[in-house]
């Protein structure tokens, strides 16, 4: 099969729920009203490290209107971990939801259901709590060291490698082929930095708890993964999974940090109060309190031989997990196998990696995983390599980057908490790719126009390129239910969650394409654990290559179903039937159309209701490729860097919808150009977080976002439904490195620490040209 | 807010002040209220809406421009008059203030009523020498900007008094200005500093000169030395060493002082 | 009590207000924001992303203009004219904009296309041809984490053409 013969897949078709919200209908957790609804609120540590000796809720009761507060002692310890991922997860179990303890400022220490918001706000201001201030350590290196404060003391917590040390997960992993850097011309090492950045959903993080006719718990909750929810708060606070549903309305946006298990504490009030509670986090806490990307230091280290063969290669990956270590295993695996299997290494590849506990913010998922802060070292690292050998940086990753066919040790040594998998590369658009982006930016036109440049204002040019994952192999599983209606039309079930991504969308238009039908004759209900069939939820950039493979296999079936009741109808063959046109066609020009199909069905043959379900998992994750390219402004005497034109080559496989692709990409490379130029979390020296706020921790807006100009590039991956790949992720792994490589370019000066931001631009010049008079800053060329 | 019990919208100044000055409202007087509204002490009982006001014309006046203090920025952003305003600096400023959606409500009024390091007209409005009209109880008064923020002024705009309009004066119209907020993004509300900048020449040499500097602290303040620098013609290296010199001693720190220094020599250079 | 005032009653303000062409007597509560009684009273179109000013989900139309329904006192609304997201177009019978923003992909999520749009609508009011430029100062309230602003920013040119084919 080829995209040349699909009628509905790689076209753009509609999202489905698109009108709907464009018109502001009732859609988002928060637009439907409960009759009696009470309102909570948490009250947060104010200190980094402490421990509760005493805790009096009897002020807090007394306010008029409050229904319950909740501490500690009034719900089961439970280690759990809050990770939304598959079972059993492959985070420690270090979190309980409401200890005695407190490991940041922000975390949980009591909550509180009022009639009214202002008197929850009223309770949580008269708890008394009485701390022991605890040392605390804010610095990853500084908690790995002896006699550093512990902050997993507890004795029941499962599965922390060092609790001693503050290690929440480490990872090492070597291939050996002779001696290190033996053959290399030329060595370099360095670390960069990346700092805390929160993920910024336009939705906080919200959740309604309430009860259905028979005393069921309904979650009705803004997260990327319903199962999981529901798995997680049925284990953390010890109910039944069968007392318990999730539903998942529209969400406002997740990026990662939504697919955090929170809700338990909403659910403990409920069950307390046998009332409808809600519980929305403000800006503020949604910064806080709920996560954020891993702060890194990533060194690498790396050889190169005069004739552009990479020989060995070396990265050391330390991530601040903060004060629970969710995802601390398996964003730090990402970190390198994402990124190292990008490039040929000829002899001798390792990795070491660490997830280190502080008293500061928890980390979490975080659309990239891990990859955004390798890629930063190694995309820098590979420009250095081909700037020190005289190659082009554009050749150099071109004679370098995995090929189709080619496999990577790394991909069996390193999967997501566990081994991974053998694979090799299926499918790679990224020489395509590479070219078209050079193309567009006129590579070579502006490095040579660049090569000679006079002022304080410089003009540079940089590339990087990427790789994901395609879902978790052998653990990501997503299952679909189809049904067919008299007129033709079809229910869609899936427990893939639409976050916002189109996913809904996508996966109609599979099995429309599988049963040559419009996208729109199918009404997809998506992630209710009460209706729909299992998935793990949106994330690992899974959905399209992962729940799209249930569908396609679940409209297949259907297919099936349907031939066989049109066979009886037309007195065919089943073998010359085929679906189109919401038709079944005979080979003959016969044909009978869809809704005889569902009435012979429902009323006449045979009786039964067409309907099907199936399940996918993959053994293979396809990468997806993409080549990014930034052309920079810099102002050598203000350090401001603008970024004139932006351009990134996609190669998802077959783009299911082209435009909602386009504009996955689209945003995800604007979040990493934010990364880039702006975003970063400030504390004061106690860990208290000082810019929780969109005005002071700053997101591009429109007027703020340089020209951006996706392009995707056409490749069919055999293992994926209809040759797709992901899309979601790989975009925000590209602007650190691509923009450092065009500050390169314009300046001569690399940066180390994200964001660059012009105090840090100007200081970076300065350090490489100082200056005795302000104002005229040589530069080295 | 919660203990708000009277909202007042008068449509007449003087009705206005009448509330104000009544003990019995203690009330408190907002345009746009994005500054206010949400953090408005719990000691105010009426919510004072200046909306209704006809305060809110650009016009000229005796030759000086005359901005109402309930023009929004938006108003100030697109009026011709502001626009064709030594250099159209006032207007610039007021698209710098960060979104649109503030744009439309924030008032100049509103933005030099309380000092705040990141308001943007004060910066501005020091450098082109204007002067803002005050209504209290005693009648109109007209005081220099730079006095708006003093004790001697003796008045709180928005609890005793009301600013009315900003005036300008005349001889700015020509004035060779730059207005720059030095911030991470376009769109920032916060920025490193902010920097105005104007020059009036005859021939060569500057017969003018105003170099003002915001951010730092929550009023903004003249940087005399630069200005005197730039008078007597020394050069944009000295002048910059010179602004350079009193940043550093505002304790605006290294990357301030040294990329205020650098755009104040750029402006020289390219007005001389 | 003077003209141009009122008082609460009961922690209570009774105002008279437009929204989406119909006058209400509303009662919003003493330091009430204009989102939360919107919501309240069931526009659940204005959303509310930060509660702060800085993100404009909560835009809505007052007397014509974009303005934060976050930062505005519900008791300011008292005499005025609202648009709510509701009040512009229904799914039936969307305004050129909401199909024109659906049409070119610029919904994804869709938290923050409300506001968004109601932007958008101002713009082109004032502005029927705009830029990009324009188009972008315009929309500089409105933050979107999901989309890069490319496809919301097409869909406003898109929909000034449409809406100048239609004079």
């Amino acid at each position: 099969m080829d995209a040349k013969d699909l009628k509905v897949v790689n076209k753009p078709a509609i999202k489905m729920d698109a009108l709907g919200l464009a018109c502001g209908e009732p859609a988002f957790t928060d637009d439907m009203d409960f009759t009696g609804l009470l309102y909570a609120k948490l009250l947060w540590s104010p200190h980094a490290h402490a421990r509760i000796k005493k805790i009096d809720v009897s002020a807090a009761l007394k306010v008029p209107g409050v229904k319950a507060v909740l501490t500690y002692k009034d719900l089961p310890r439970v280690p759990h971990t809050t990770a939304g991922q598959g079972y059993p997860e492959p985070s420690p179990y270090d979190t309980y939801t409401l200890d005695n303890k407190v490991r940041y400022v922000g975390d949980r220490v009591a909550a509180v259901a009022a009639e009214t918001a202002e008197a929850a706000k009223e309770a949580v201001s008269r708890i008394k709590v009485d701390y022991e201030v605890l040392p605390a350590v804010l610095d990853t290196f500084e908690a790995m060291k002896d006699g550093a404060p512990v902050i997993h003391d507890e004795e029941d917590s499962k599965n922390i490698p060092d609790a001693k040390h503050n290690i929440a997960a480490k990872f090492d992993f070597e291939v050996r082929n002779g001696e290190w850097f033996k053959e290399a011309d030329h060595v370099f090492e360095h670390s960069w930095t990346m700092p805390y950045l929160q993920h910024c959903a336009i939705e906080p993080h919200i959740s309604i708890a309430y009860f259905d006719n028979t005393g069921r718990l309904v979650l009705r909750t803004s997260t990327q993964v319903p199962f999981h929810v529901r798995r997680i708060v049925a284990q953390a606070l010890k109910i039944p999974v069968k007392n318990i549903r999730v539903i998942k309305p529209r969400i406002g946006g997740g990026f990662g940090s939504k697919q955090e298990v929170l809700e338990d504490i909403v659910a403990a009030l409920a069950l307390k109060t046998r009332r409808p509670v809600k519980l929305e986090y403000t800006r503020k806490e949604t910064f806080i309190s709920s996560r954020t990307r891993h702060p890194a230091t990533c060194r690498m280290k790396a050889g190169v031989k005069k004739d552009g063969t990479i020989t060995d290669a070396e990265m050391e990956i330390t991530l601040n997990t903060g004060a629970y270590g969710s995802h601390a295993l398996t964003v730090m695996m990402c970190s390198g196998s994402h990124t190292i299997p990008m490039y040929r290494v000829k002899n001798n590849i390792r990795f070491i990696g660490r997830s280190v506990y502080t008293n500061m913010p928890v980390a979490g998922a975080y659309r990239g995983y891990g990859a955004t802060q390798g890629f930063f070292a190694w995309e820098c690292l590979m420009d250095m390599m081909a700037a020190k050998i005289g190659m082009d940086p554009v050749e150099f990753r071109k004679m370098n980057y995995i090929k189709l066919g080619e496999g990577s040790p790394v991909f069996k040594a390193m999967g997501e908490g566990r081994e991974g998998v053998e694979q090799v590369i299926t499918s790679c658009g990224l020489f395509e790719a590479i070219k078209k982006g050079a193309d567009e930016i006129k590579w070579a036109e502006k490095k040579a126009k660049y090569a000679s440049q006079s002022g304080p204002i410089r003009r540079g040019v940089g590339v990087a390129c990427m790789m994901q994952g395609s879902g978790i192999p052998e653990v990501d599983m997503a299952s679909a239910t189809m049904k067919m209606n008299e007129d033709g039309s079809f229910n869609l079930l899936v427990g893939a969650a639409d976050l916002g991504t189109g996913s809904d969308t996508i996966l109609a238009q599979i099995a429309a394409e599988v049963l040559g039908i419009k996208t729109d004759d199918i009404i997809v209900t998506s992630s209710d654990t009460d209706i729909t069939p299992f998935d793990v939820g949106a994330y690992a950039s899974s959905t399209t290559f992962i729940s799209g493979g249930a569908v396609k296999k679940t409209a297949e079936k259907v297919r099936d179903m349907i031939i066989e009741v049109a066979a009886k109808i037309l007195d065919q063959k089943k073998e010359d039937l085929r679906l189109e046109g919401g038709k079944v066609v005979a080979k003959d020009g016969s044909s009978c159309s869809l809704p005889e199909v569902a009435n012979t069905s429902l009323y006449y043959y045979n009786q039964h209701q067409i309907t099907a379900s199936a399940s996918h998992f993959a053994h293979t994750s396809p990468p997806p490729f993409q080549a990014n390219f930034a052309e920079v402004e810099v102002d050598t005497e203000t350090g401001k860097v603008k970024i004139l034109d932006y351009v990134s080559c996609v190669d998802c496989g077959t783009a299911i919808n082209p435009v909602l692709a386009e504009g996955q990409n689209d945003g995800a490379v604007l979040n990493g150009i934010s990364h880039t130029l702006s975003e970063e979390m400030e504390f004061s020296s106690n860990g208290t977080p000082l810019n929780a706020s969109f005005r002071r921790y700053k997101i591009f807006s429109a007027a703020d976002t340089p020209p951006l100009r996706t392009f995707i590039i056409p490749t069919w991956e055999p293992a994926g439904p209809f040759g797709a790949k992901s899309v979601s992720e790989i975009g925000i792994n590209g602007p650190l490195p691509a923009v450092a490589n065009a500050i390169y370019n314009a300046t001569g000066v690399w940066l180390f620490d994200a964001p660059f931001t012009p105090d840090r631009v100007l200081a970076a010049i300065k350090k490489q040209a100082p200056s005795p008079a302000a104002g005229s800053v040589k530069l080295l060329h | 807010m919660k203990n708000i019990k009277y909202y007042a919208f008068p449509s007449s100044v003087k009705e206005a002040l009448a509330v104000l000055l009544n003990k019995k409202y203690k009330a408190m007087a907002l345009a746009g209220g994005t500054l206010v509204a949400k953090t408005l002490p719990d000691t105010v009982e009426t919510y004072l809406d200046l909306k209704n006001l006809p305060i809110k014309s650009i016009r000229l006046h005796g030759g000086n421009l005359v901005i109402g203090a309930g023009a929004t920025f938006d108003d100030i952003d697109r009026s011709k008059l502001c626009r064709g305003w030594a250099g159209g600096v006032i207007s610039a400023a007021a698209a710098r203030c960060s979104s649109q959606l503030i744009r439309n409500m924030a008032t100049i009024g509103g933005n030099i009523a309380r000092p705040h390091s990141f308001n943007i007209f004060p910066v501005v409005l020091l450098g082109l020498d204007a002067k803002v009209r005050l209504q209290a109880k005693k009648g109109a008064r007209l005081v220099d900007f730079q006095d708006l923020y003093t004790s001697g002024l003796g008045l709180r705009p928005g609890l005793d008094s009301l600013i009315t309009e900003i005036v300008v004066p005349a001889r700015t119209k020509k004035w060779k200005c730059d207005f720059i907020k030095l911030a991470k993004t376009a769109s920032s509300w916060e920025s490193y500093i902010t920097l105005f900048f104007s020059a009036e020449k005859k021939g060569r040499s500057a017969t003018q000169a105003r170099v003002v500097v915001g951010a730092l602290s929550p009023r903004p303040f003249r940087a005399p030395e630069a200005e005197k620098a730039m008078l007597s013609g020394a050069g944009g290296q000295a002048a910059a060493r010179a602004l350079a010199a009193e940043l550093e001693a505002a304790r605006a720190g290294e990357y301030r002082s040294s990329a205020a220094s650098s755009l104040f020599k750029r402006f020289i250079e390219g007005q001389i | 009590m003077k003209n141009g005032m009122i008082r609460t009653n009961k922690g209570f303000f009774e105002i008279t207000v437009t929204v989406n062409g119909e006058k209400k007597e509303l009662s919003v509560k003493n330091g009430e924001f204009l989102l939360d009684a919107l919501r309240r009273h069931g526009w659940k179109g204005t959303k509310k992303g930060c509660d702060t000013g800085d993100c404009g989900s909560c835009a809505v139309l007052l007397n014509g203009k974009p303005v934060l329904g976050c930062l505005a006192p519900a008791v300011t609304a008292h005499g005025g004219v609202l648009t709510t997201i509701e009040g512009l177009g229904t799914v039936h019978a969307p305004h050129p904009l909401q199909r024109a923003f659906v049409e070119a992909g610029a919904v994804q999520c869709g938290f923050c296309i409300p506001g968004m749009i109601l932007s958008s609508k101002h713009l082109l009011d004032r502005t029927p041809d705009p830029t990009d430029a324009e188009i972008r100062k315009a929309l500089d309230g409105n933050l979107c984490r999901c989309t890069g602003y490319v496809k919301q920013v097409e869909a406003v040119k898109n929909a000034a053409k449409r809406l100048k084919a239609k004079c």
